[in-house]
């Protein structure tokens, strides 16, 4: 008799644990209708057990991605092995407030469900499990944290003056660069250019006027590259841009573009109107290179030709032209 | 008349299982084998009128046997022991001429059961004495990872509807600094995605890390029947729909055997399109020696790879000792 009585008490305790503790609690059948639903679940629902209990979980929550869920739980049911989905797959099962509405930054709650085999008296498998976790501050600080060191990865690589690669990180660009024409041997070409007697735009018109005329090559730069190609600003006025798969005669193509477009340009700056010209070196990649430091310094001896040829025009490096 | 009896199979601890499953009146002469071609040897010496035969072993594995046998028609019966327990795995070995499959592990009844069924028992000899095949933790672990491997294989293989190749799982002590050498035995040549989860229970803990090559997703996603793009999305989806499934499996299959039970973590994603050895970049290891089983899954036709580790703290090890040992008995 006092074996029984405690046995009850036991269950009574058990079931005061399932309906008070923090984590979402429920029960499925093989038709998906509930069984059980735990305190957790009544109070973010909003929906009593005694409204839920019995009815179809798809017919109740039709927000509830269905043939997803079903997915997982099949295989529980005919695998009678566990399936996990974390908030990163999805972030909620059931969107649900986020617990703490008022100083918490999320709209909502950011969930990982765990689904169990439930073994029947029988033996059989035809309950599962669904266990409901609030990882939503979890959640919040590791996508804080990712962005934050996606905005710190970015500023450390990029030039402030003209957002383009900075000088590091296009050098580090270079060599890897270098490395995939070396393993790969597709042609690769690499464009330096600067801007002419740019000293005389900064003496003339002053250093903003300079910053300015700088920024509007980037733009133009920019605007004129392919996405796969990568441009840095080397130095002050110096530029550098990295052609993948492109040989020296189709670099040389680009270059008279970008060449031709500045030729055109006319940059305003507290109603100055200013001209200006760049002059470019082309090379490309060849076997003769031992690293990425022969390859800059071939499109600087290009580059160097075209300032001794008069400026405003394009050279391509020709290996002869070194002797 | 004394029967020959001849026992293949890699694993010493596999061996032993197998001997002691033999009725211990039976009057047998038995011959051991560690791998397919050691095993034909000693068929055609004569050493094996009935043959228990394991499926997973290096240098040559029982599918080969079984086609050497039929080629060389050499007069021997073939019982297949394996934990393999694919139900294609089953037909091939049929269709082979085994004359019947077993799932490891064997036990007494089930082998007393198959000789009475063929009729090849024969009246009772003298008692046996016990083998003295020697046997260590590393035997036991990877026989046991072998046995939790192949039902982990098979669910996989319900999964995907297609045939997984097992492998002979890697049993490994390594020493602390050696985990990231470790991870490098997995053959990637490409990025890989990872997840991880921990399992803890009866005084073992541990860590099951499960690997996949990028270009098997396009694979996976074909046989899971996933329409439209292979985004990140659904790459994440299949990562963790077959992590649960192996991982949990392989690690039911171990607890299954050492009688325990383990709590599992939620699995966490280590690493999405990064090169193995950026896996453990941020991972400290604390521990100084561990046991690493490792278990690279392939499927039949298919460009997948996906490489299971389970890793087993220092402190768990000697609980683990003890455990696998009741095995021996």
């Amino acid at each position: 008799m006092s074996d029984a009585h405690s046995d009850i008490n036991a269950f009574h305790w058990l079931m005061d644990m399932v309906q008070t503790v923090d984590v979402g609690l429920i029960v499925l059948d093989r038709d998906y209708r509930v069984r059980l639903w735990n305190g957790f679940m009544e109070n973010h629902s909003g929906q009593s057990g005694a409204y839920v209990i019995g009815n179809n979980l798809f017919e109740l929550f039709p927000d509830l991605p269905e043939g997803w869920f079903r997915r997982k739980a099949e295989s529980v049911f005919v695998l009678e092995s566990r399936a996990f989905t974390t908030w990163e797959q999805r972030p909620y099962l059931l969107r649900f407030k986020n617990y703490r509405p008022i100083t918490g930054t999320a709209e909502f709650m950011y969930q990982n469900i765990t689904l169990i085999p439930l073994v029947s008296t029988d033996g059989k498998i035809d309950h599962i499990g669904v266990i409901l976790y609030d990882v939503t501050s979890i959640a919040i600080s590791k996508l804080a944290l990712e962005a934050a060191n996606l905005g710190l990865a970015r500023l450390s690589r990029t030039d402030r003056l003209t957002e383009l690669n900075n000088r590091g990180y296009w050098e580090e660009c270079l060599i890897t660069e270098f490395a995939r024409y070396q393993r790969s041997k597709h042609p690769s070409t690499l464009i330096m250019f600067d801007i002419d007697h740019f000293k005389k735009v900064n003496d003339t018109y002053g250093h903003q006027a300079g910053d300015e005329v700088i920024r509007v090559t980037s733009r133009t730069l920019r605007a004129s590259i392919r996405t796969t190609d990568i441009a840095g600003r080397y130095g002050g006025e110096e530029f550098g841009v990295i052609l993948v798969d492109t040989s020296a005669e189709q670099g040389l193509y680009l270059a008279e573009r970008i060449r031709k477009k500045i030729e055109a340009l006319t940059v305003t700056f507290e109603q100055v109107e200013i001209r200006f010209t760049i002059s470019l070196g082309i090379a490309q990649a060849n076997d003769g290179m031992t690293d990425h430091a022969q390859w800059l310094q071939n499109s600087d001896l290009a580059l160097y030709q075209a300032k001794h040829g008069g400026r405003n025009q394009s050279v391509v490096f020709e290996p002869e032209a070194d002797k | 008349m004394t029967t020959p009896v001849l026992i293949c199979d890699d694993s010493s601890f596999a061996q032993k299982q197998m001997a002691r499953a033999l009725p211990r009146d039976w009057d047998v002469t038995l011959s051991f084998a560690a791998n397919g071609a050691e095993g034909l040897d000693a068929l055609r010496a004569g050493k094996g009128d009935i043959l228990f035969l394991d499926l997973n072993m290096p240098v040559m594995d029982g599918y080969a046997v079984l086609e050497t046998i039929r080629r060389e028609d050499l007069n021997t019966m073939v019982i297949v022991i394996s934990g393999d327990v694919q139900p294609e795995a089953r037909a091939r070995v049929l269709k082979l001429g085994a004359m019947d499959f077993i799932k490891k592990p064997v036990d007494e009844a089930t082998i007393s059961a198959l000789l009475d069924h063929f009729g090849i028992r024969g009246a009772p000899g003298k008692l046996r004495a016990d083998d003295n095949i020697k046997v260590d933790d590393l035997d036991r672990y990877q026989e046991i990872a072998n046995v939790a491997m192949g039902r982990a294989g098979d669910l996989l293989a319900r999964l995907l509807g297609a045939f997984v190749k097992l492998p002979v799982p890697r049993v490994n002590m390594i020493e602390g600094s050696d985990l990231k050498a470790a991870l490098q035995t997995i053959e990637a040549s490409e990025t890989v995605s990872a997840v991880c989860q921990g399992f803890i229970g009866a005084g073992i803990a541990g860590e099951a890390l499960l690997t996949f090559t990028e270009s098997s997703f396009t694979d996976i996603a074909t046989l899971m029947r996933h329409e439209g793009e292979i985004d990140d999305d659904v790459q994440m989806e299949l990562l963790m729909d077959i992590s649960s499934i192996l991982i949990g499996a392989c690690l039911k299959g171990i607890a299954d055997q050492l009688d325990i039970n383990f709590s599992q973590g939620h699995p966490v994603v280590l690493g999405r399109h990064i090169n193995i050895n950026e896996l453990l970049e941020h991972n400290a290891s604390r521990w100084n020696r561990t046991l690493a089983i490792e278990i690279g899954y392939r499927i039949e036709n298919r460009n997948i790879n996906c490489d299971l580790m389970l890793l087993f703290s220092e402190d768990s090890l000697d609980v683990l000792h003890d455990r696998a040992s009741f095995l021996d008995f």
